[in-house]
C-alpha cells in the first residue's frame, strides 16, 4: 500500500517537474506572430487582377487593411546610414510609415511601406501581417483625398541574410505596393530573423 | 509727448498687423505651396498642395517651367486645395517657383520644383532587411509563468517527500 502511495507521489513529482520546465523554459504560450504559408507565394501572373490606370503621385496620409484590421496613419520615412530603409519610432505602435524618397502609392512604380510587429510592450500595427492572404484589400489614402485601392499578389518571408532587394525595393512599370514588417523566427541574441513582405498591385481607385 | 507716443503705438500696429499678414507667406504649414515629388524628370506628374486659401480654390501657375497654369480645386483632405500638372518633357534641369493664387482674397503662396533627367527615386533604393521588431509580443504570459512556479514547487516538494522516506530507510 505505502509502495503504490510512494509511486503515486513519484509519478506526480515527474509530471509537475516537466511540467514546470516546459511552461518556464520552453516556447509554449509564446504569442509569435503569424507566418505566410507557402501558399500565399507567388501566383500565375494570369490569375492577377487586372491593373487599374495609375493615379497622380500624391504623398499617402493613412493605410488601412481591412482582413487584419489595420488602420494606421502614415509617416514619411528615409533611409538609415547603412542604406536600409528607417523605421517609425517604435513607442507609437499604430504607426506605420513610407518610404518619401520613393514612389508614392498608386503612381507608377514600387512604393513602400513599413511598420512594427511588434515593441517592447507587445503587438503593433504589422503584428497580423504575416496572416494576410492572396487576394486581400489594401488601402491608402493619399493627400489628393483619393484612396489607392491594392490587392495582395504574394505575401512572403524572407531572411535578412539573404534578403532579395531587387524583388522587394526594384522598379515596377505598374503601380505596386510593398508592406514590410519584422518575421521569419525570432532570436532572444539576434531578434527577428527577417521580415514578412506583401507584395500588391494597384486595383482600384476612388 | 502724447502725440509722439500715439504715434509709435500706431506705427507698432501696423508693423505687427502687416508682420501678422506677411508670416503665413513665409512658409509655415498654412502658408506653403507643397509640391509632390519637388523633384521631378521633363514628362513627369506633380500635385501640389496648399492650406492657404481655406475651402476656396486657388489659381496655380507652373509657367516657369513651361507647364502653364492649372485650377486647384479644394478637397475633402484637410481643408487643401490641390492641384496637378504635368511638366513638358522639353523642361530643362534646374529649380522652378511654382505659385499658386487663392481664388478669394489676395494671398500667394509659392513652392520650388526640382527638374533633374534622372529620377529621385530610380537613384536611391532602400536595401536589406527592415528592423521592424524586438520580440516584445513575445512575452510569457503571467499565468503561465505562474503556472509553472507552482508545478515546480510541487515537483520540490514530491521529491523532498521521496528523499526523505529513501533516508529513513523505507525504500522505494
Amino acid at each position: 500500500m505505502r509502495r503504490i502511495g510512494d509511486t503515486a507521489i513519484a509519478a506526480v513529482t515527474v509530471v509537475a517537474l516537466g511540467s514546470g520546465v516546459w511552461l518556464l523554459g520552453g516556447t509554449a504560450g509564446t504569442h509569435a506572430p503569424p507566418q505566410p504559408s507557402a501558399a500565399e507565394g507567388r501566383p500565375e501572373a494570369a490569375e492577377e487582377r487586372l491593373t487599374a490606370p495609375a493615379l497622380p503621385p500624391s504623398p499617402p496620409t493613412r493605410i488601412r487593411i481591412p482582413g487584419i484590421r489595420v488602420n494606421a496613419p502614415l509617416m514619411g520615412l528615409g533611409l538609415t546610414k547603412s542604406g536600409s530603409l528607417d523605421v517609425p519610432p517604435a513607442s507609437n505602435k499604430n504607426l506605420a510609415g513610407w518610404y518619401e524618397a520613393g514612389t508614392a502609392p498608386g503612381e507608377p512604380g514600387t512604393a513602400i511601406v513599413a511598420g512594427h510587429v511588434d515593441n517592447t510592450e507587445g503587438p503593433a500595427v504589422f503584428y497580423d501581417l504575416g496572416a494576410l492572404k492572396r487576394g486581400a484589400t489594401v488601402e491608402v489614402d493619399r493627400k489628393d483625398g483619393g484612396v489607392a485601392v491594392f490587392t495582395v499578389d504574394a505575401v512572403e518571408v524572407y531572411q535578412a541574410r539573404d534578403f532579395p532587394d531587387e524583388k522587394v525595393y526594384g522598379a515596377a512599370k505598374r503601380p505596386e505596393l510593398r508592406v514590410i514588417t519584422c518575421g521569419g523566427g525570432y532570436s532572444k541574441t539576434t531578434g527577428y530573423q527577417g521580415n514578412v513582405v506583401v507584395f500588391a498591385h494597384l486595383t482600384g481607385s476612388r | 509727448m502724447r502725440r509722439t507716443a500715439r504715434l509709435l503705438t500706431g506705427t507698432a500696429l501696423a508693423v505687427a498687423t502687416a508682420g501678422l499678414a506677411a508670416a503665413p507667406a513665409f512658409g509655415d504649414a498654412t502658408g506653403s505651396l507643397e509640391v509632390y515629388p519637388s523633384t521631378v524628370t521633363p514628362g513627369g506628374q506633380v500635385t501640389v498642395n496648399t492650406k492657404a486659401c481655406g475651402a476656396g480654390s486657388a489659381l496655380g501657375d507652373a509657367g516657369a517651367v513651361g507647364a502653364g497654369t492649372f485650377t486647384l480645386a479644394p478637397s475633402a483632405h484637410e481643408g487643401d486645395a490641390i492641384g496637378q500638372f504635368r511638366v513638358p518633357p522639353s523642361a530643362q534641369p534646374g529649380t522652378y517657383e511654382i505659385v499658386a493664387k487663392c481664388a478669394e482674397g489676395d494671398r500667394q503662396v509659392a513652392g520650388d520644383l526640382m527638374v533633374t533627367l534622372m529620377a529621385a527615386h530610380e537613384q536611391v533604393q532602400p536595401r536589406g532587411s527592415v528592423k521592424t521588431g524586438v520580440g516584445g509580443a513575445l512575452g510569457r504570459d503571467p499565468v503561465q509563468t505562474a503556472a509553472g512556479v507552482s508545478a515546480l514547487a510541487v515537483a520540490a516538494a514530491g521529491g523532498t517527500w521521496l528523499l526523505h522516506r529513501r533516508a529513513r530507510g523505507d525504500g522505494i
